[in-house]
């Protein structure tokens, strides 16, 4: 029994480490859309200019190197965040692309994955690069965070990309009953975009705002691990158990779509 | 064959009334959210970068106004340019007897942006009235021929993007980097520090596209300002002609 | 004991029936109708391991969709089927790795990426330990006669070694079952050929069996002894190719060239008139008469040119489905 976990083990490692290295290289391909990409997530970056110039950040307190640190962090946050599985899985329900990959004794799902982080590895340098350039401009900003803070941050970004990840599956598997899942990710972004910490950060929403916010899963995928990487005190334990109750609330809502999804596809033709 | 049965499913049935529904919302939460976050911006204080709250209402009604010509003419037909590239079927496009920038830039027209253009134009009225704006013939006349050059403007930065996906294949990524930064057209320039003005007004024109009109509408536009506007109008359009002419010699009809 | 085994296979389609256009989508929102679509009806038949068995019909006859039957891409609506032993829509892993799918027009390997990339990833994914791997990639490599073109981006291949670097990674797991659908779509006469010797050669090599569609009759002819005809979701015919041609083209046509042609009604005598065009004439005459007719021809008229052939088997089927004269 422990022989046969271990041949698991070391053939799930195989399949892991295949599909990562196959897929980065497939990003590799594509490193001048996926700078662009990196680049197209700036908002944090222009709304950090709107607020350290605003009347608002000197009344709650915030000094321009907070701002600065916060904002700079939700950039680095956002750009490991991101997840477009809706996107190019219904392209790949569309051409056809599907049918292949479910006669492969490998759940479809996790090449989806492994290409999201070949896509943030391929990311990594050009965030970098965003970086220096903005420390070049804003020297005063610059800060080392420490090694356990920085792991800390770390951690957090992957289980908040995760969650995204997640939430987005969810969305994704109504691909199998309508057109417009995409649109209902459109619909979905919004929420996130100003409740989870992106333009503003929680600190400024008034309190029961703030309150309602902390009850949706999006500043878990944001605010979060941006307050960790900035080096800002934050709940860590209360951080950890919301991104780990909306995982078990969306993790079997995800695997139940995704058999009752795969079922009308059969339905539909395949 | 899955998009064939999709259309005719059961979820194509409601397909008008959900994609209203759809949009509505989109517009009525973006805008509920820049409001949000505009409040925020304010804080206890009375202005942003020397505007007011209803004076900065009217350039957030200007970015939604402009955020939905986008939706409805720019983004559907410009997107076509991607798909004509990756097909190999801008050569029909190239054969034919019509300025090939025109036929690509007029050819669809996308409903669901209209309800971002009527929440946006219900916004300027609204706010520029309660900023206590007198419409004379002269700035209305002045307002309208800003709002046209800010949308020349516009145009003339998607059509640039989009001609660019012959080099990149998946260019939809870049037209996201320039809404992106367009977002900044929410807040009046003036909120910027000095590098980013700097940066809004010379480099990417996002003063032209908002907080230039919005000043016209409230009445404090300036001739300097409008001829400026024009000019910057008439250099971009005018550029991405050139550009597109340029990129059209490294075209290489795709084939398969 | 069957390797693949259907009974009473179905499947029927719901499609809500909406005329085109606004007022067609208008009325459709009020009043939906739909009605279904038989795609496949109450098809029976068993395959035995190592044959390889043509599946023939007009498009739209049911064909993929009785292929995805078999993988268990698709449920069945009624019927039974098993394929090596199991359910294919339970889609076990097991079952998975005894089958493999190829679809003409489909593909599955990375575009931007040589085909050894996805090799890699799908011995990864079937569990071949690297060695294996390469020792497999080499031989079916040899016998397609692919060599640098795995190591050049996919897209940058001809559409034929596109098709052999996709059999490639089908076979990759050396499946039992081999379900090919149109594997030679597209494809110019010599890289179909390729295509067909190589399928051949694997079937005697690894006794992997195969049932293939096709709308090449020399696919069909080349590999199957044994095919099955399908119209409107109905089986037709289950047995030898010669058997089919004898019931469906029990004439063969002959097309010949005069210096001066009379009238058509002087050909009554010699076979089924078919067409005149010009000089150009074509005669379908019956099998066991052929010899007799050519050389009555030859002796009867100045004859510049002469060529006898089947017909095409669309043109076979069709005409054999215009006469109902199968059921």
């Amino acid at each position: 029994m422990r022989g046969s976990r271990r041949l698991r083990f070391a053939r799930g490692w195989r399949i892991a480490r295949v599909l990562l290295s196959t897929q980065y290289a497939y990003m590799l391909e594509y490193r001048a859309e996926i700078a662009l990409w990196a680049l197209s997530g700036v908002l944090p970056l222009i709304m950090l200019g709107v607020w350290s110039g605003s009347e608002a950040a000197g009344g709650l307190g915030l000094s321009p190197e907070r701002l600065s640190r916060y904002f700079l962090s939700a950039f680095v946050v956002r750009q490991f965040t991101i997840v477009w599985l809706v996107h190019v899985f219904e392209e790949d329900a569309l051409q056809g692309r599907l049918s292949p990959y479910l006669l492969q004794p490998l759940h479809p799902l996790w090449r989806y994955l492994a290409s999201h982080l070949s896509e943030q590895a391929t990311r990594l340098p050009f965030v970098v690069l965003i970086m220096a350039i903005f420390f070049l401009f804003q020297p005063a900003a610059f800060w080392l965070p420490t090694p356990g803070g920085f792991l800390l941050a770390v951690v957090a970004i992957h289980l908040a990309f995760l969650l995204r990840f997640l939430l987005q599956t969810v969305i994704t598997m109504l691909c199998f009953w309508t057109e417009r899942a995409a649109a209902l990710e459109r619909l979905l972004l919004i929420p996130y975009l100003f409740l989870s910490g992106l333009v503003a950060p929680l600190e400024a929403f008034p309190e029961g705002v703030r309150a309602f916010a902390l009850l949706t899963p999006f500043p878990a995928m944001l605010s979060f691990p941006a307050q960790l990487l900035a080096g800002e005190p934050v709940d860590l334990a209360g951080g950890l158990i919301t991104i780990g109750v909306w995982a078990a609330l969306l993790l079997p809502l995800a695997l139940w779509l995704w058999q009752a999804g795969l079922r009308r596809y059969s339905a539909m033709g395949a | 064959m899955l998009r064939r049965f999709w259309a005719t499913s059961l979820a194509a049935d409601l397909e008008y009334q959900v994609n209203v529904l759809i949009e509505l919302l989109a517009v009525a939460g973006n805008l509920a959210g820049s409001l949000f976050v505009l409040s925020l911006l304010f804080g206890q204080g009375g202005s942003l970068g020397g505007w007011s709250w209803e004076e900065a209402l009217v350039v957030l009604g200007l970015y939604t106004l402009l955020d939905g010509i986008t939706s409805t003419v720019l983004q559907p037909n410009l997107s076509t340019i991607v798909t004509h590239v990756q097909n190999g079927t801008l050569d029909f496009v190239l054969l034919k007897p019509v300025d090939s920038q025109f036929w690509l830039s007029a050819r669809t027209f996308s409903p669901w942006g209209l309800p971002g253009v009527a929440a946006g134009f219900a916004l300027i009225v609204v706010a520029a009235a309660r900023a206590g704006a007198r419409p004379d013939g002269a700035t209305v006349a002045a307002a309208l021929v800003l709002l046209l050059s800010s949308t020349v403007i516009l145009y003339s930065l998607w059509f640039v993007l989009a001609a660019t996906s012959i080099w990149f294949v998946k260019v939809w990524n870049a037209t996201e980097v320039l809404r992106a930064a367009l977002v900044a057209g929410r807040y009046p320039v003036s909120a910027y520090p000095v590098a980013l003005r700097t940066f809004f007004t010379f480099v990417l024109p996002v003063a032209f596209l908002t907080t230039v009109p919005a000043e016209a509408i409230l009445g404090r536009g300036s001739a300097p300002w409008l001829l400026a506007s024009l000019v910057v109008a008439a250099f971009c359009l005018f550029g991405s002609r050139k550009f597109w002419q340029f990129a059209l010699r490294f075209y290489t009809s795709a084939s398969s | 004991m069957p390797i693949i085994s259907a009974r009473g296979l179905s499947k029927t389609y719901r499609v809500a029936d909406k005329q085109p256009g606004i007022g067609g989508t208008l009325r459709h929102f009020f009043a939906r109708r739909s009605r279904d679509v038989q795609a496949v009806s109450e098809v029976s038949f068993t395959i035995e391991p190592g044959e390889i068995v043509g599946f023939l019909g007009p498009n739209g006859a049911g064909k993929t969709t009785t292929l995805k039957m078999l993988t268990g891409l698709i449920h069945p609506s009624a019927g039974e089927v098993e394929v090596a032993g199991c359910a294919p829509f339970r889609r076990q892993a097991g079952f998975l790795r005894q089958i493999t799918l190829v679809m003409g027009q489909k593909q599955q390997l990375i575009w931007d990426l040589p085909p050894l990339d996805s090799l890699r990833v799908n011995a990864a994914v079937y569990g071949i330990d690297d060695a294996e791997a390469k020792r497999r990639i080499d031989e079916l490599a040899g016998m397609l006669d692919l060599g640098e073109e795995l190591t050049r981006p996919v897209r940058k291949l001809s559409l034929g070694q596109r098709m052999k670097a996709e059999l490639l990674a089908a076979l990759l797991h050396r499946p039992a079952i081999l379900f090919l659908d149109e594997p030679t779509l597209g494809l110019d006469v010599n890289a179909q050929a390729r295509v067909r010797e190589f399928l051949a050669d694997y079937n005697r090599r690894h006794g992997a069996t195969v049932l293939l569609t096709s709308h090449y009759m020399a696919d069909i002819t080349a590999l199957c002894r044994r095919v099955l005809l399908i119209h409107q979701g109905k089986l037709f015919y289950d047995g030898s190719l010669d058997g089919l041609t004898e019931r469906l083209a029990p004439h063969r046509e002959v097309r010949f060239e005069l210096r001066d042609p009379p009238p058509a009604a002087a050909f009554a005598s010699y076979g089924a008139f078919e067409s005149q065009d010009g000089q150009q004439l074509r005669l379908l005459v019956p099998r066991s008469e052929l010899t007799a007719t050519v050389s009555r021809l030859l002796a009867d008229f100045d004859v510049l040119d002469l060529e006898v052939s089947d017909p095409p088997i669309e043109e076979i089927i069709g005409r054999l489905f215009r006469q109902g004269a199968v059921s």
